[in-house]
Formats: structure tokens, sequence, C-alpha cells
């Protein structure tokens, strides 16, 4: 019984840990006298936010690939092919709502394809997807001809607008939407049998098949939602650049899997959870706010995230040791 | 022991995080306008290249003589237009007194620029252009007729006949666009008779990127008598690769840009011209105009900084060479 505080007490902090972190992180810039007055205004939380709205979207995904036990390094690939697609189809004159759609699907196509693989072909989700990571890519660039797509402006591009069109939304669309799906997915991980299913597969993939569950289904599942939220991302990355990019976000799957380890999701699967993505990407994106404030170089912030991500886990391992 | 400590940490953190809240205030309250030295956002498209280094160095030195502060920060990762609109944006919340930007890409800044421009910090243009009229002024190279000075090098070294290559730099650079035309322009008009073998292969980011391609079309067209390339990173990789398949000095090779490498092969003779900017002047007069327009002085709304073309035989002369090998030790450490 004794036993039994220490271990309420571990879940609390393994809840709060990532938020320490983020507390950390903006207690720091903000005792910084050069920018303390500009760090904390609302103006700025509102940039932060906005930033944050394509890899926190990306993320979302991953945390249910990597919970499954998975990993998908073609994320940043889906977000350039399909935020390609959209301007591709904005520009053949298709109607903007077509157009975003449209993304959404061909990240959602991308991310079907990648969990076909994994569970037909029976290879690991990293060989899969670094090889679709170079196959959206080519195929971002290929469609783009080479080049970016110049899209005439539509409402599309209002959803990463700093400042919203009406005003009384306060935080770009964008944000909103990331806040909504945040909610909704959290929900589905922890409390649907979906979700309970994607932490089976994770912790033990055979056990798992032996209680029934169908694994290949659950795996196509998760890996097809990661792939439309990564059509979304690009959505959102066409809307906030105004072009068709295909070079863009190269590496950003890096940043984006950082964000769910930061926020506790493990490797190994089994772990991980929306709330705690969320806050990694927080943290690395008010990270980089505060450095480019301070002018300080980028090898810094660098080198911060890097080690923050090593903490982070180190931390946990030390957590999980504990119990 | 170990989760008291962390407690003991959060709750400090609170803490820490309330008095700078009340801070704030007092501070803000207190910052006056007036008297203050100007503070200004340089923001370059990539910081490893040379290039970028001497606009450094010309705005500090500006900087140092106007007496005004100058906070120089360019995208995280080299030439990614979402992060430098990041960076636009937290300079923004920063509340400088005004931006300095060579924009990654002509149509994707704009947005970030209105909206500095909303915010009342106004933005001045280097390097690259922009599309709309938010900006202050445009502080600029003559990149067409960069690109016109180097098929004329091109064109009379080989006699007005023979096979070449043009590399493109990336897509959507509008500096490099606008050398690639004027160089395209000028060799279909002056010397119809050199044959582009290659006009539409992208050398990429990056040296790595340059290097490879470079390769690729020599190997796939080794018979090649010149070649232009239109920055500094894809001039190098595509030095590396002449010289790696001993055809450095055989082909008749035009750059863009300097570095010590490229200066070395200047003197080697395995490069036949390099095209140069004045890209301490333009961070020079980039500060500065911005600094007279914050100042109430009328600014010109186009500022040409130039470009000389540098040979083997003009290399030492001390204008050029300043240009070549800019001493920024001084400068920047």
């Amino acid at each position: 019984m004794s036993r039994q505080r220490p271990a309420g007490l571990q879940k609390v902090l393994n809840v709060l840990g990532p938020f320490i972190g983020l507390a950390l992180v903006i207690a720091l810039f903000s005792l910084i006298p050069e920018v303390q007055g500009r760090f904390l205004r609302f103006a700025n939380f509102k940039s932060v936010a906005t930033q944050s709205v394509i890899v926190a979207l990306g993320a979302l995904g991953m945390t249910f690939i990597i919970v499954s036990g998975g990993i998908d390094l073609s994320a940043a690939s889906n977000i350039a092919l399909s935020s390609v697609i959209t301007a591709y189809a904005i520009n053949a004159g298709a109607a903007p709502l077509v157009a975003v759609l449209l993304g959404v699907l061909t990240g959602g196509l991308v991310g079907l394809a990648n969990g076909a693989l994994v569970t037909r072909l029976r290879l690991i989700p990293f060989i899969v997807t670094l090889g679709m990571m170079g196959i959206a890519r080519g195929a971002a660039k290929w469609i783009a001809g080479n080049q970016k797509i110049d899209a005439p402006m539509t409402w599309a591009n209002e959803l990463m607008a700093r400042s919203p069109r009406p005003s009384w939304l306060l935080l770009a669309p964008g944000v909103w939407i990331v806040i909504l799906l945040a909610v909704a997915m959290a929900v589905v991980l922890r409390y649907t049998v979906f979700g309970r299913h994607v932490f089976a597969v994770g912790s033990n993939e055979s056990a798992a098949r032996l209680c029934g569950i169908r694994t290949s289904r659950v795996k196509i599942l998760v890996y097809s939602v990661a792939g439309l939220f990564c059509g979304l991302s690009g959505v959102m990355e066409f809307s906030r650049l105004t072009v068709g990019d295909p070079t863009v976000a190269v590496g950003l799957e890096l940043d984006i899997i950082a964000a769910v380890v930061i926020g506790g999701g493990s490797l190994n699967g089994g772990e991980g959870s929306i709330l705690g993505t969320m806050v990694g990407v927080m943290i690395m994106s008010f990270l980089r706010n505060g450095c480019t404030m301070m002018g300080w170089p980028n090898y810094i912030q660098e080198i911060i995230i890097g080690a923050i991500i090593v903490i982070a886990v180190t931390l946990d391992r030390l957590r999980h040791r504990g119990e | 022991m170990k989760s008291l400590a962390l407690k003991t940490m959060a709750g400090c953190l609170c803490l820490a995080l309330a008095s700078s809240a009340c801070a704030k205030k007092s501070s803000d309250a207190a910052a006056p306008r007036e008297g203050r030295t100007l503070q200004i956002a340089v923001i370059p498209k990539g910081t490893t290249h040379e290039f970028w280094k001497s606009i450094h160095a010309g705005a500090v030195e500006a900087a140092r003589e106007l007496g005004v502060e100058v906070i120089w920060k360019g995208p995280q990762k080299e030439d990614d237009r979402a992060q430098q609109i990041t960076v636009v944006e937290d300079f923004i919340s920063r509340g400088v007194d005004g931006i300095v930007l060579a924009p990654l890409d002509d149509r994707a800044l704009m947005r970030p620029v209105q909206d500095a421009v909303r915010e009342r910090i106004p933005v001045v243009i280097i390097d690259s252009a922009l599309q709309g009229s938010d900006f202050t002024s445009y502080v600029a190279t003559d990149n067409y007729k960069g690109g016109v000075l180097a098929a004329r090098r091109l064109g009379q070294l080989l006699g007005g006949r023979g096979r070449i290559f043009l590399i493109r730099y990336q897509e959507g650079s509008a500096s490099t666009v606008q050398r690639e035309t004027g160089f395209y322009d000028t060799v279909k008009k002056e010397f119809p008779d050199l044959v582009l073998l290659v006009r539409d292969q992208y050398a990429g980011a990056t040296t790595e990127t340059a290097y490879q391609l470079a390769e690729n079309l020599i190997s796939r067209f080794p018979d090649v008598e010149g070649v232009f390339a239109p920055n500094e990173s894809s001039t190098f990789g595509t030095l590396r690769a002449l010289q790696e398949s001993r055809l450095a000095g055989k082909v008749v090779f035009v750059g863009f840009d300097s570095s010590p490498k490229l200066v070395q092969g200047l003197r080697d003779g395995h490069v036949q011209g390099l095209v140069v900017q004045n890209p301490r002047k333009m961070g020079y007069l980039g500060v500065k105009t911005m600094v007279a327009h914050l100042r109430g002085e009328t600014v010109e709304k186009v500022i040409d900084t130039g470009v000389v073309l540098a040979t083997a035989d003009n290399m030492d002369d001390p204008d050029i060479k300043s240009l070549l090998s800019p001493d920024l030790s001084k400068i920047i450490d």
C-alpha cells in the first residue's frame, strides 16, 4: 500500500514532464531583459502558434504511428507533395475547397501506400517510408515541373494568416483546426477501441494478434490517418507560403519525430500521448522563436534542440526505471 | 527524492514566471522610444555562404558608422522559405525598428513583409526581388547584366561556337533566374552558334548537390566546351566536378560570386571568369538606406550595387581584389 502514493505521483509527473520543459523554455526567455517585454505578448504567442501548425499536424499522425511501433520518414515529403497538389489544382482552376480536399487526400493515399507496403510485403516501416520519402519528394518535383507553382490567392491562403480575417477568431484558422483535431485524436487514442488496439499493437504485436486484434488492419488505418494529417499539413504549408514549393520542409520529418519523442513517445512503441506531443511541438517552436528574437546564431538553436531531445528521452528512461 | 526536487523546481519556475510577468509591465512603461539605439534586423537567405558573410560585414560596417544595432539572423536551414517567413515574423514580434531582408522567394515572402509594414516596421529588400511594392527600397545587383557579362566572356573565349551547359541554381530564386535569363538571352542573340546542351537542370541549394549534377552532366556530355554557373555554391560544385574529371582548364568555365577556392581556381586557370557582385556594398547600403528612411529622409526606390567580371588578368587590381577576397576579419569575427 505504501507504494501506492509514489506511483500516483509518478503518474502525475509522467504527464507533467513535458510541461516542465515547456515552462522552462518560456521562463528562460521571459527572464532575459532584452526580449521579455515582447516575448510574453499575445501577438508573439499568435505567431508561435501559427508557426507550429505544420509540425503539429504532422506530429498528430506521427504519434499514432510511433505508438503503434512504427515510424514514418516520408512525412515531410508527403507534406511537400500535398502542398504542390493543392497549388496545382488551384492553378488549374479547381475551386479552393476541391483543391484542399485533393491535397488532404493525396496525403492519405501516400499514407495508405505506406501502410499497405508495411503489412503486405512485411517490410519494416523504416525502409518502406525511407523509400516513400524519395518517391513523394520526386513526385512533388515532377508535378511542379521542377519549380515552385504560383497559385492565385484564395481563401485557402487565409488559413494560415497571422492576423485572421474575421478578427474575433484571434488565432489563424489553422491553429483552431489543430486544436480541434488534437482534442479529437486524444479522445480517439485514449478512449476508443481503435486507440486501445494501436497501443496493443505497439506494445506487443504478436500478443495483440493472438488476442484477436486484426493487426494489419490497425496498421493500415494508422498509416492512412497519419497520411491524411500530412496532407492537411501540406495544405497549411501551401497556405503559408502562398506557392506550391516541392523543395519545402526538407528534414521536417525529424522535427515531427522529435516532437513526439520529447512528448514522451517511445520509438519502441506502446507509449505516447497527443497532449505530450503537442507540448513537444510547442517546446521546439518557442525555442526557435526565442532564439530568433534574441538574434542568437542558428547553431546555438540546433545544439539546444538536439540536447533537449537527448535529455527528454533520458528523463523518460529514468522514470521508467523507477516504476 | 527525485520527485520532490522536480516539484520544487516547478514551484520556482511558477514564481519566476509570475515575477517576470510583473517585470514586463514596468519595463514596457519605462522604455522610451526616443533616444534609443535603432535596432535593425538583417535577414539573409542563409548564413554559411561567403557571399552572406560579406553582406554581414557590410551591414555591421554601416551599423558602426551610423550608431545603430544590427541583428543578423538567417533561416535555420539554408534556403528554407518557410523558415525565413518564421524569422521575419519573430522579428515583427520582437518589434525591431526596421527589417533588411534578402527574400528567398519573390512571392512567398510577400505576406510577412505586408505584416511588418502593417505593424509599422519598414522593410528594405536586398539581393533578390520581391513582388508587390510594400517595401521601402530595393538594393541589389543588376543580375541580368551579370548574366550578360558571363555570356560575352564565354562566347568570346570559345570564338562564338561550341557546346555549353547553362547550369541553373534553384527554382524560384529571383536573382539567379535573372542571371540565367541574362546569360540565355545573350547567347541566343549574340552567339547563335553556341549550342546549349543543357539549359534546365537545377544545381540545388548546396555545393554537394551542384557537384553531383555537374558530375552527371559531364559523364553524359564529356565533349562539353563551356559551362556557366549562376552563384557561389553551383560554381564551386561545378569546379570540383571539372577538377575531378580532369576537365578543369580545358573547358571554358565562367561562374558567379567568389570564395577563396574560386579565386584559387581563377589563378590556376581552372576558372576563366567570375562575375562578382559587391555584397559588402549591398549589406552596407541596405542598412544605410533603412536608417535614412527611419530618420525621415527620402530614399531611392531601386539602388544598383554593380557587377564586374574578374579574370586571371585583372584579379590583382586592388578594386577587383577587394571584391574577390574581401578582408572581413576586421569587421566580423
